[in-house]
């Protein structure tokens, strides 16, 4: 629901785009707008892989390309219109985007990276030496599309465009603000709880290329019409990297930034053709981040030694500028230069930089409950309750299970049941495999012999977001949360397996999207006031008190609505009194009929919450029974104290 | 030799130590017990410089260490077998070996004569000097558990500190790795060590500390400490201390 | 056959110009888990600068690869002092990817404006009329570049086995922590390693420019492409990286020859594609094992 307030000055915006053309007749400036509005689009789409999964892309310039392609082949050997070739372009390019993703899915970071580039310079080639489809390098000349016959004037496929860019912005903001997005992000944050919370990163991956592709692919569209003429050196790496450079100097995970981005990466080589208006530009602002540096320095938010390196930079470039008479050649250097910098000091954009730097001015607005806070249901009931039928039934059947690395035996041999309704526990020294398990039990691991069967089924060979989704939920010893985003995002990544809704509904808002929205957003809620974090609901996890983070963690994973819960060490780092609120909620859940396997080398923990325990040394079982059977059990004292 | 005084470390937003204070005078061999997650080996590796100390001080031979890189703190003398051994297990024992000594190579420590301390040490572990030429990611666990301890002595070191030598390992090898370490202390080697088993660090050791939660729940005379219910009870729960 | 021959030595030649570069990322890879997107780049400096002493300053070709190397060594410092350094601190690999990237593109531009956007011959120390072995024409120079390259490769095996210094920068690639509690400055060791590296490229550089045009433009290929053989060879693997060149510059100008030089350049980046999507170790590399 968003306010007419902040509706307020984006109305504005749209109203002067739309009125631009008939207040600018100069064509110069309107084609110059024009592109940063397709620029925009394109940046849409990259946004989502460079700021919601994450990952660095230098395959969007190919991508944009393909997107020009589409057009100008279907255009030249067959005489589409606009109205054939937008749809051909988003579609060709989205496939295009999937096959990208084939390569990147099991790789990251700069893997992942050199596949984007690789990529970029195989379609170039392609599309360069394919001339009997594409024309090569004579490239190809595009008229202005036809509207009821008449070709478009300048003004009325400006207008096209800009209710293109809306209705992408729209469309992009719901997807990302969706389950979709909070996939994504997941993915990107901790891709391991992201499988083990049902959320499959293989898929997702290949969703975000998809539909980033997507976008490029209208982009590259729209630029083809707008410029009438393409050839396939437009679509370098340089290219590629300048659109990354728009996205993070704009800002990620922002439409304004795309927007800021774009119109930088556009206006830029036009200011550095024209050496007077850089001096002027460049000089002006060394003057204000000068001032500021200055400002920030007298308020003692900085230190001098953070402030020199971007102050030498912004004087350094404006000397540089005096000193030369022609900048153009230098723009390359000038990009490269603006990375760097960019990277180091300003990596939230300039959208991200001027937020905290209003924050940081102003003084930073309660996060706790104000007068929008949300009132929580208590009428729901947030953990599916099980039902109490079949308790001490097995429900998970561990035989002579062996986990071998090379020469290693984590698992030797183990045998493990775990009964409906209880809270097994799992105890041993360092290094006894318990943690090792833990990921056989959830699909980390593929067991090296012997059966793991759950509920009657095997679970040996199955995926982990699969494992997830058919009802085992995990907490992790390094708590494994999706750090930049807020704790209620977290347990509604938890809660994705409750979302039937396709990308259509997302897009148009159609009620039952919005139906399973608000139910999960409710239910959330409830979960995390469960576990007395209802107040906390909009902080970052990342920002939460270790604490708070483990019981964040125990609520995301109930809203899998598991029936067997493994938690792994939960009480590590707690003090007294979290701990006993942990142990009150570990009984509340298990009264609901979850069960639990729980590993722990708090012993008081073990000893007040555990109806069995099994204790593991060197991979093998050395002793199972009461805890207190347990406790006395020489071979433990042994295994534990070595007496 | 080495002065811990009011020592807090943690990772992240995880404060694990709440300001511990250990004394390890020359010439004695000292042990920290308790159970996992009670804080030991953040004690380690907040002395050697494999985490940054959030307060409190380390000193060694009078120098304040505490926020020094660890290979300025290797170079001051100390050496230190860490948990889990981490042996360099691309390369030969004698490669690992050579490479304890790397500061008397360069001139950081008094040279010696390296060659020699090398026989020396292959004479003190026989096993490792059957298998000098092997690649040490070969070895057992506990072949290179001794390596880890020979490749520490190989820095002609003021102090030795050994981080759980016992992890992992099945009991016929810990009584072969504690022989060593009473070996050690029969030569004199100063050291600070760190263990889960209680029971046969204690019987090493001149003086105890027990560690509970981050905090020194109580420290004696080795001897006296065997017998005291309070070790008992920080590993297996029972006399609620809390 | 002749055909045949010739595809095989004009293809090992490449192909160990591949290898020698893909060595360098290896290098950096195992120390400090990083890579220098401007690889390439380095190679291009290295020949462009030693192009500059051969002609400027009438330097003789053996003579100046002593020069030339001692540049590369200074140009990969200072890529890992401002561009690594800062981002392994924030422990951002988003921040060395764009940063190395983002140096390799300042380096073009300053190498376009120093020495123009031409491409230019380089003197070759060695005849450059072709011997006939086997049926192939090979180049005195084609021979150089594979000797140099093993050459260089070997040097850089025996100073990381036989020399102390060596063993410490191995040791830090094996466990950097473990190798600091030895009294090893792991950042220094990382430093050096990206001296070395973009010592290895430039090397590379004057070794393949007497075969080549010398411009700003060379690095670009040629450091993806090294970077393909690295994946496919398996970045621990030293001699994978071998395999790895010889297989990409042999199919390389197999297809060259046969289909067209406009073309020559896919295969090795599909070969790349298909390695990352079904064995991101490499073909002689180990997965690692996922540790939570």
């Amino acid at each position: 629901m968003m306010k007419l307030k902040s509706l307020l000055p984006l109305l504005i915006a749209i109203v002067g785009l739309f009125c631009l053309p008939l207040f600018i007749h100069n064509p110069y400036y309107i084609h110059l707008a024009e592109t940063i509005l397709i620029y925009t689009i394109l940046l849409f789409g990259l946004d989502i892989v460079v700021g919601y999964i994450g990952q660095v892309s230098l395959g969007h310039a190919a991508l944009f390309g393909i997107g020009s392609y589409t057009a100008g082949v279907l255009y030249f050997h067959f005489g589409w219109t606009i109205w054939g070739t937008i749809p051909a372009s988003i579609i060709v390019t989205a496939f295009f985007g999937g096959i990208l993703a084939l390569p990147a899915l099991k790789v990251i970071g700069p893997y992942l990276a050199m596949v984007t580039l690789a990529f970029g310079t195989i379609a170039q080639i392609l599309i360069n030496e394919m001339t009997w489809l594409t024309e090569g390098p004579l490239g190809i000349k595009i008229p202005k599309p036809e509207l009821m016959g008449v070709p478009m004037t300048k003004a009325e496929y400006f207008w096209l465009v800009s209710a293109i860019l809306i209705i992408s912005m729209v469309i992009v903001d719901r997807f990302v603000k969706s389950q979709i997005g909070r996939a994504f992000e997941a993915l990107r944050d901790s891709p391991i709880a992201c499988d083990c919370m049902g959320v499959s990163v293989y898929r997702f991956k290949v969703i975000a290329f998809v539909i980033s592709a997507g976008f490029a692919g209208l982009a590259g569209c729209l630029y083809a019409y707008s410029e009438q003429y393409i050839s396939p050196n437009t679509y370098n790496n340089e290219l590629a990297v300048l659109f990354l450079l728009g996205i993070i100097m704009g800002g990620r995970k922002s439409r304004l930034g795309a927007v800021i981005g774009a119109a930088i990466i556009v206006l830029l080589p036009k200011l550095l053709d024209d050496i007077y208006l850089f001096r002027i530009v460049a000089s002006i602002i060394a003057i204000v981040v000068v001032a500021g540096a200055a400002m920030a320095l007298s308020k003692q938010l900085t230190t001098p030694r953070r402030v020199a390196i971007p102050l030498a930079g912004v004087v350094g470039l404006a000397a540089f500028s005096f000193w030369l008479n022609s900048i153009s050649d230098w723009r390359l250097s000038i990009f490269g230069f603006m990375i760097l910098l960019v990277v180091y000091y300003l990596q939230n954009g300039i959208v991200g930089f001027t937020k905290s730097f209003y924050q940081s001015m102003v003084g930073k607005a309660k996060t706790t409950r104000g007068e929008d806070a949300e009132v929580v249901d208590d009428s729901i009931s947030f953990i599916s309750a099980v039902g109490k039928q079949n308790t001490g039934a097995e429900l998970l059947k561990v035989d002579s299970l062996l986990m071998q690395f090379g020469g290693l035996k984590a698992l030797n041999n183990v045998d493990l049941s775990v009964k409906r309704g209880t809270i097994h526990g799992l105890i041993g020294p360092n290094g006894s495999g318990k943690s090792t398990m833990m990921n056989v039990l959830t699909g980390i691991y593929v067991p090296t012999a012997g059966s793991v069967l759950y509920a009657g089924e095997s679970v040996v060979g199955k995926t982990s977001s699969d494992i997830a989704l058919s009802g085992i939920a995990r907490t992790f010893q390094n708590v494994q949360l999706f750090g930049e985003m807020t704790a209620i995002q977290n347990i509604l990544v938890g809660l994705h397996h409750t979302f039937k809704s396709n990308m259509i509904e997302i897009a148009l808002h159609l009620p039952r999207y919005k139906k399973e929205e608000a139910e999960a957003h409710a239910r959330a809620l409830a979960l995390l006031k469960f576990v007395g974090l209802d107040d906390l609901a909009n902080e970052e996890a990342r920002n939460l008190p270790y604490g708070k983070q483990r019981l964040l963690e125990i609520a995301r994973a109930l809203a899998l609505d598991p029936e067997l819960l493994l938690l792994d060490e939960p009480a590590a780092g707690l003090t007294a009194p979290d701990i006993k609120e942990l142990l009150r909620i570990i009984r509340k859940i298990r009264d609901s009929g979850i069960t639990f396997i729980l590993i722990e080398h708090h012993m008081d923990v073990v000893m007040s919450v555990c109806d069995t325990v099994s204790v593991l040394d060197f991979g093998q079982k050395i002793a199972e029974g009461k805890p207190a059977e347990v406790q006395a059990n020489e071979k433990v004292i042994h295994a534990y104290l070595g007496t | 030799m080495l002065s811990i005084k009011n020592l807090e470390a943690g990772y992240g937003k995880v404060k694990v130590l709440h300001g511990i204070n250990i004394d390890v005078p020359k010439g004695q061999v000292i042990t920290l017990i308790g159970s996992n997650g009670a804080g030991k080996t953040t004690t380690m590796r907040a002395i050697t410089g494999m985490i940054k100390p959030t307060g409190g001080e380390v000193t060694l031979s009078g120098e304040k260490i505490d926020g020094y890189d660890s290979h300025k703190i290797a170079r001051l003398g100390l050496a230190h077998s860490p948990e889990g051994r981490r042996v360099f297990t691309t390369m030969s024992v004698n490669d690992n070996l050579l490479l304890g000594a790397f500061p008397r190579f360069t001139g950081s420590r008094p040279k010696g004569d390296i060659k020699e301390d090398l026989e020396k040490s292959l004479e003190m572990f026989p096993r490792l000097k059957e298998r000098r030429n092997q690649l040490a990611g070969t070895l057992s666990g506990g072949e290179q558990q001794m390596l880890a301890m020979a490749r520490a002595v190989m820095l002609n070191p003021d102090i030795i500190l050994l981080d759980e030598p016992s992890m992992g390992l099945a009991p016929i090898l810990v009584e072969e790795v504690f022989k060593i370490i009473s070996n050690l202390k029969s030569q004199g080697v100063t050291m600070l060590l760190v263990e889960q088993f209680a029971a046969a660090a204690l019987n090493v050791a001149d003086y105890g500390y027990v560690l509970e939660n981050g905090k020194i729940a109580t420290h004696g005379p080795a001897a006296k400490l065997k017998d005291d219910p309070a070790v008992k009870a920080a590993y297996l729960g029972g006399a609620s201390s809390h | 056959m002749d055909m045949f021959a010739q595809i095989l030595s004009s293809g090992i030649a490449v192909g160990m110009i591949y290898a020698v570069i893909a060595f360098g990322f290896q290098l950096t890879f195992a120390t400090s888990g990083t890579l220098n997107f401007g690889q390439g780049e380095a190679l291009m400096l290295g020949a462009l600068v030693g192009l500059t002493c051969v002609d400027t300053f009438g330097m003789n070709y053996w003579v100046m690869i002593p020069v030339v190397c001692l540049f590369g060594m200074i140009q990969g410092s200072f890529v890992e002092l401002i561009g690594v350094r800062p981002a392994i601190k924030i422990k951002s690999e988003f921040g060395w990817i764009m940063s190395t990237i983002a140096l390799g593109i300042i380096f073009k531009n300053v190498a376009e404006n120093v020495w123009g956007r031409d491409a230019l011959p380089f003197p070759s120390p060695l005849p450059m009329e072709p011997m006939n072995f086997l049926g192939a024409n090979i180049l005195p120079m084609e021979i150089l570049v594979v000797f140099g390259a093993l050459a260089m490769m070997l040097l850089v095996e025996f100073f990381n086995r036989k020399t102390i210094y060596g063993k410490a920068v191995v040791a830090t690639a094996n466990d950097r922590d473990a190798a600091g509690l030895m009294g090893i400055n792991t950042s220094m060791v990382i430093t050096f390693s990206y001296a070395l590296s973009s010592l290895t490229a430039a090397f590379a550089g004057v070794l393949i420019a007497p075969l080549t045009l010398t411009g700003a433009t060379m690095g670009g290929a040629l450091g993806l492409k090294a970077f393909a053989v690295a994946i496919i060879g398996g970045l621990s693997s030293g001699m994978g990286i071998i395999v790895g060149g010889l297989i990409l510059g042999i199919v390389e100008t197999a297809t060259g020859f046969y289909i067209s030089t406009g073309y020559k350049d896919v295969p090795g980046l599909i070969l790349l594609l298909l390695v990352l999507a079904y064995k991101p170790s490499g073909l002689f590399g180990k997965s690692a094992i996922k540790k939570v």
